[in-house]
């Protein structure tokens, strides 16, 4: 070998040395020097997290009857990297198997109301031969599973959902609420409760999720479970709801509703018109606690379409939302604004004994109507009928509107001479209307009871200066109108039911109650919800006169509701009870009827029951609610509930 | 004066015994050169069941089916190694042409139909048993022999001309592998004929020239559009790691991630979570260092790394020991050989040099490789057998 070839070995042995080196410093560097900071890249390489959601709790009726619980169903999922011409085949596979059109499956796996990490059902109730199909060619389904996915079960009560918009809805939780909710826990996918007790106690239904930490290799298979935690279920809540009487409650009225729906209005003079009758709100409370006992609304719904598979179908949840339907998703017993019409007078009454303007004893000559003001039509009774002398008492019992009036501009005349004259409104306040009544359900109206600083109000962004200055007088004929339930008065179903109740257990005011207790998913008790009260009204003196009147209604031949009430043993069980026929702008008349069933005493309860565009109380709420009171005590009764027709043609509102 | 007959005895003895060692020159054998080559061998096993059997597990597949096959090509690879070392090398030279010309049509045969394209490269012959011939490894073989004979030939006058018949040599083997195409085995190709060119005596002026125009012709071949793109996104991808988790940087994040893994002593053999779950792509062939990485940690890594480089200090002694320019020039021909393809392959797996198919000798899996490596290093022991002779 030369010299030279010998230097230029020891070059390339220089080289490679100086490669080996470099070799060394790399590795040690990448294994010891930085070894920690890759920790976390193999985490997130090999371990993932997959949420266990938590079976949601039941819902149960005050007897313990199941109204809420979860099914277990069949269903096919497609996951949402499925795409390209993968996506094409697969979906053309999976049309041929489940015997679908190929767009309806795109347009499931197109659903934008699927979060996009999980995986869209494409059909639900699944037949085994067909998930059996897909588990074991699952070479031909990629990105598909057959999966069991738990769903809420609303179960019925003869055919019928059982009180839908008390109980609520559930659905996927949103991006808002997701917001709104951050730092509780929730996730992505999650449940949560849309509206009624499944939003309200939501807190105590959701449970607590678990999770699966999975080892997964390059494909994303599974190789092992490292943790594993099961989720907590949720709660059980129990309401105060009685399944049968609730059934009952809204058989009657749909029924009430259906045969309404054939009658004229005889109101409408000039042409043959049925009523539309197209709602209504029925409540039943127990008059001790003010324990909802049945809440309906009409018309309702399935909340079962809500969880089937992916959530509502568009379609539904559109119908369910157009006016023409008359929106079943309210609650009309909480959220329902209405006119209260003659029922209101309780309250007129008892701001009348307590200003002294007029006693229970005083007599007023009913002549069929009042004229307050010169140069204006006078205010009528119903079909004009004077009622000749009546008290206090009487005047409820047959509903003389003019006796009212009266008190109306008797404490406007006061307003206007600087005396105050607030006592209906003031009554009306301490009575609970004009604010919600605090029942757990959410979105509740509060209502409105007018006064000369609403008027104001309510007309402050009138942009014609001269109608403004005009339309926010405290005018006598609102007052007049006020004093009879009318005008800008408006109330929601349980307010008014709570009013009365109030009024039979001496003043005090108990808040609704619809949750009784909450036990865990082993049933051990853990919260009760013990009835609440409110600061109620100090009855007046000369009260009683207004209980006997109210009995009168019933009771009395010429009660306005007596027709409703023929049969009912008023002897053993006293109810009293008000018409109302709440007359709305260009539309039938709502009707209106409220009634405590022995109050005072034992087995007390108070039910009211509106029908919009229907007719006269009488006519059509009072016999749902002598039909549910005869549900109540065991008493016999007609298969169906059975308007009064005849009412709508008889005096008194 | 009975010592002056036993003096001749005794010198006849030893001169038997020196005859004797003369004539087998199998018991100067370089133990430390053969025992490192099999220990890299015998660990190559070990890593390829790691990364292989789970897969091959859940698959119920043969568990062993690699290993397996490995195992036999190293047995036929040392048996080869034995032949090669059996002939006194420089016969060998003799017989350069021959393997040459049996290399040259081989790498042309293949291809042809006879050969059948994996992976996007041309590159093997199927055999019966599913086993698989790769010409192109046996040419790494064959251009050593042949060049070092060539330039051993015409040492101290290696003048222009010569220099380019040398050349020629060189690029009829490394043109046949371009079109086939495997760009790895061309560098490894290129980097013995650099080797030899500068250990044998070329003026360095001419090496200069030489150097010039292979950066040329690789900045050629990268804008020309040879190469596919995917071949050149795998040379540049190291320049930008990390950047695309799941493209042509895929495999080097991954690669990293599974060396760094196995921190100081490693995560235990058959316990790589990373290679368990077949993160790493190619992990049994190309990617086999990140198993050692992964499962036997930094002590692991060394220590192979250090056996690779018994392996160089040996060759480079034996290079320097030689007898003949020839024997010098077949070590520095296998020198570069595995120099290269060490430093390549064990750069790739840890992101400092770009991703190209370069086997990790031994190591990876693959019987054509293993065997030419064998070949190899029966050239260097043979060299070093015979270098009294």
């Amino acid at each position: 070998m030369t010299e030279g070839s010998r230097v230029r070995l020891m070059v390339v042995g220089v080289v490679v040395f100086a490669v080996f080196s470099a070799l060394f410093a790399r590795l040690w560097f990448l294994q010891v020097v930085s070894g920690n900071e890759v920790a976390a890249a193999v985490q997130t390489n090999s371990v993932r997290t997959v949420r266990i959601p938590a079976p949601r709790g039941e819902i149960l009726d005050a007897k313990g009857n199941l109204l809420v619980d979860n099914a277990v169903v069949n269903a096919i999922t497609v996951r949402r990297n499925l795409v390209g011409k993968e996506r094409t085949v697969v979906v053309n596979r999976l049309a041929g198997l489940l015997r679908k059109p190929v767009p309806q499956i795109e347009k499931n796996l197109n659903d934008p109301r699927v979060s996009p990490y999980s995986a869209v059902p494409v059909a639900t109730n699944v037949p085994f031969d067909q998930l059996a199909y897909v588990k074991e060619h699952q070479q031909d389904f990629p990105d598909v599973d057959a999966v069991s996915l738990t769903v809420r079960r609303y179960h019925l009560w003869g055919g019928m959902p059982v009180a839908p918009q008390v109980l609520g809805y559930v659905g996927e939780i949103n991006g808002d609420e997701l917001k709104a909710r951050k730092g509780q826990g929730y996730a992505l996918g999650d449940t949560v409760g849309k509206s009624g007790v499944e939003q309200s106690m939501e807190p105590e239904l959701r449970g607590v999720a678990g999770y699966d930490k999975l080892e997964v290799d390059n494909t994303g298979r599974v190789v092992r479970v490292i943790a594993h935690k099961d989720p907590v279920p949720g709660d059980n809540v129990y309401l105060t709801i009685d399944a049968n009487l609730q059934g009952t409650a809204q058989k009657a009225l749909n029924d009430a509703m259906t045969q309404d729906r054939i009658l004229r209005d005889p109101s409408i003079k000039d042409h043959f018109q049925t009523f539309n009758a197209p709602g209504g709100a029925f409540v039943l409370m127990d008059a001790h606690d003010g324990s909802v006992k049945a809440m309906a609304s009409e018309p309702d719904y399935d909340p079962n379409q809500f969880v089937q598979g992916n959530g509502i179908p568009t379609p539904t949840w559109k119908w369910l939302n157009d006016p023409a339907h008359a929106y079943p998703l309210t609650n009309r017993a909480v959220q329902g604004l209405y006119a209260p019409g003659s029922t209101f007078k309780l309250v007129t009454a008892t701001a009348m004994l307590q200003s002294g303007f007029r006693g229970p004893n005083t007599t007023y000559r009913d002549t069929g109507q009042f004229a307050c003001c010169k140069g204006q039509p006078p205010f009528k009774n119903d079909h004009g009928t004077a009622y000749g002398t009546v008290d206090l008492s009487r005047a409820l019992t047959v509903s003389s509107d003019a006796y009212f009036y009266t008190v109306g501009y008797g404490f406007w005349q006061a307003y206007k001479a600087g005396f105050g004259g607030h006592n209906i409104q003031d009554a009306a306040t301490a009575y609970g209307f004009g604010s919600p009544t605090g029942i757990a359900l959410a979105d509740e109206s509060k209502g409105r009871v007018p006064d000369a600083a609403w008027k104001v109000a309510f007309n402050k962004n009138n942009a014609d200066p001269v109608a403004k200055q005009q339309n926010s007088i405290w005018n006598p004929g609102d007052n007049i109108l006020l004093a009879t339930g009318q005008g800008d008065l408006l109330v929601t179903p349980l307010q008014l039911a709570s009013a009365y109740m109030t009024f039979a257990d001496g003043g005090t005011r108990w808040v609704p109650r619809v949750v009784d207790k909450v036990t865990d998913y082993r049933g051990r008790l853990i919260r009760t919800y013990p009835a609440v009260q409110k600061p109620g009204v100090t009855l007046p003196a000369g009260s009683d006169a207004i209980q006997a009147g109210l009995e009168g209604v019933t009771k009395d031949p010429k009660g306005t509701a007596a027709g409703a009430f023929a049969g009912f043993p008023l002897d053993q069980i006293p109810v009293m009870a008000k018409t109302g026929t709440a007359q709305v702008q260009g539309k039938s008349a709502t009707s209106v009827f409220v009634a405590v069933s022995n109050p005072g005493g034992p087995y007390s309860y108070v039910a009211t029951s509106f029908v919009e565009e229907a007719g006269y109380g009488a006519a059509v709420s009072a016999p749902i609610v002598r039909h549910v009171f005869d549900a109540v005590y065991g008493l016999p009764s007609t298969p169906q509930v059975q308007i009064d027709a005849a009412a709508n043609t008889a005096a008194g509102n | 004066m009975a010592t002056v007959t036993r003096v001749p005895r005794t010198s006849v003895v030893l001169s038997d015994r020196k005859a004797r060692l003369m004539a087998t020159p199998f018991r100067h054998v370089d133990l430390v050169l053969l025992g490192s080559t099999i220990a890299i061998a015998f660990l190559g096993v070990l890593m390829i069941y790691s990364s292989t059997q789970p897969r091959l597990a859940s698959e119920h597949i043969d568990q062993l089916y690699f290993v397996k096959r490995q195992v036999a090509a190293i047995l036929v690879g040392i048996g080869l190694m034995v032949g090669v070392m059996a002939i006194d090398y420089r016969k060998l030279r003799d017989l350069g042409p021959l393997f040459y010309g049996a290399t040259v049509l081989g790498l042309l045969a293949v291809l042809s139909p006879l050969g059948h394209a994996t992976k996007g490269a041309q590159a093997r012959f199927p055999l019966p048993g599913g086993f698989e011939l790769q010409p192109s490894e046996f040419a790494k073989f064959a251009l050593i022999v042949a060049l070092a004979a060539y330039l051993s030939q015409h040492r101290g006058d290696l003048d222009a001309w010569r220099v380019a018949v040398t050349l020629t040599l060189a690029v009829i083997p490394i043109g046949l592998v371009l079109l086939q195409p495997d760009l790895g085995t061309d560098l490894v190709l290129v980097v013995i004929l650099l080797g030899l060119l500068t250990v044998s005596g070329v003026k360095a002026r001419h090496l200069v020239v030489l150097l010039l125009l292979a950066a040329t012709a690789v900045g050629a071949v990268v804008q020309l559009g040879v190469l596919k793109r995917y071949q050149v996104d795998r040379l540049t991808s190291f320049l930008h790691q990390g950047q695309n988790t799941k493209g042509a940087t895929y495999n080097v994040n991954q690669s990293k991630i599974a060396i760094a893994n196995g921190h100081l002593t490693g995560k235990g053999f058959h316990k790589g979570t990373q290679t368990r779950l077949g993160f790493v792509p190619e992990q049994h062939t190309d990617f086999i260092f990140t198993v050692v990485g992964e499962e036997l940690g930094f002590a692991g890594g060394a220590t192979l790394l250090a056996l690779f480089a018994l392996i160089m200090w040996r060759t480079w002694r034996i290079a320097a020991l030689a007898g003949d320019m020839f024997g010098s020039l077949l070590c520095v021909g296998v020198l570069a050989m595995l120099g290269f393809q060490v430093f390549e392959n064990v750069g790739m797996t840890m992101g400092i040099m770009p991703v190209t198919g370069i086997p990790l000798p031994w190591m990876s899996y693959g019987g054509s490789a293993v065997m030419a490596y064998f070949m190899c290093i029966g050239l260097v022991l043979n060299v070093h057998m015979r270098r009294f002779t």
